[in-house]
């Protein structure tokens, strides 16, 4: 009888839950939500090629490059440099299906992003974070919500139009 | 902090699920806000177990409370005596659940599902041993009317 039975009704955390959550408790943290007009099958794998994605919808990054990648379950973990205001950052990332970690060496910036199908895959709800969870940053966050809401708009724009 | 949402995962789900039913996603999601909020306070981290085990069943009975539009009581379908049953034979769980008030239900899954003693339920609810005797009693008994059907 203590065995956790198959048929007891479970809980499930999905992508943009389990993002919410991550940028409720992250200091400094600034995030934006919408819903794309494109099919998830068709937006999460534009974003998910973040070599090509980021770049084109968040004004910030100039340059994304992909140095290593390599399976982990169902993940995949990624070395990247993103090269943002001339200063060139390494990140490691954590990629899965509708989630995506992005963490700066020594968690000097934190990028979250998570997608989800609604209207039976037809659209996609988005969610979007960025945090520099460091201590002293708070005056940062204002421009922080700017950038987000920036990289949202823009993201909007580009599904509606096809990508 | 996402590498421990990934590792509670499994078993919030299954504790949100079965106290909270059909809004245990969301007891979930603010299972883990509190979690991910209230981390820096954890003393020691290998009770961090016990920890979320509390904060789970505590967001789960509150989001299930909120979302309660008619619970049967479990009381006024049996106060007789409750026949020993095998719960993992039962077909439909989530339905037998469903008849119960959030706070049967979080007494049934930490016995039934997470092992934990009466003293051990009582103790992270804070609610008597005697409560948790009568509330066991009675789901079971409730769960036994509703498989009789």
């Amino acid at each position: 009888m203590n065995a956790p039975g198959a048929r007891w009704p479970v809980a499930a955390l999905g992508p943009i839950a389990r993002a919410r959550a991550l940028a409720a408790a992250v200091p400094g943290a600034a995030s934006a939500e919408g819903v794309l007009d494109a099919p998830y099958d068709v937006a999460w794998p534009w974003v998910a090629d973040l070599e090509h994605s980021v770049p084109r919808f968040d004004a910030q990054v100039r340059a994304l490059r992909v140095l290593e990648r390599r399976p982990h379950g169902d993940a995949e973990e990624l070395r990247i440099r993103a090269t943002s205001f001339g200063v060139s950052l390494p990140f490691t990332v954590r990629l899965e299906n509708g989630f995506c970690l992005m963490q700066a060496r020594r968690r000097l910036y934190l990028v979250v992003m998570a997608a989800e199908p609604v209207e039976e895959g037809a659209r996609t709800r988005f969610f979007h974070m960025e945090a520099v969870p460091l201590p002293g940053t708070r005056p940062l966050r204002r421009h922080l919500r700017r950038a987000v809401a920036a990289d949202l708009r823009n993201l909007t724009r580009l599904a509606s139009s096809g990508f | 902090m996402d590498a421990l949402v990934r590792e509670l995962m499994p078993y919030v789900g299954r504790v949100c699920g079965a106290i909270a039913l059909d809004r245990g996603d969301d007891a979930m999601q603010e299972t883990f806000v509190a979690v991910l909020r209230n981390l820096h306070g954890l003393r020691e981290p290998a009770a961090v177990h016990g920890w979320v085990r509390r904060i789970a069943v505590r967001e789960a009975i509150r989001v299930a409370r909120a979302a309660r539009t008619e619970v049967l009581d479990p009381g006024a379908l049996d106060r007789g005596a409750a026949p020993a049953v095998d719960l993992d034979a039962v077909v439909d769980v989530r339905s037998a659940l469903a008849g119960l008030s959030p706070e049967h239900r979080a007494v049934l899954v930490l016995r039934e599902v997470d092992g934990l003693s009466e003293a051990e339920v009582a103790g992270l609810l804070g609610v008597a041993e005697g409560t948790v005797k009568s509330r066991l009693h009675r789901a079971r008994a409730a769960f036994a009317r509703r498989w009789a059907r």
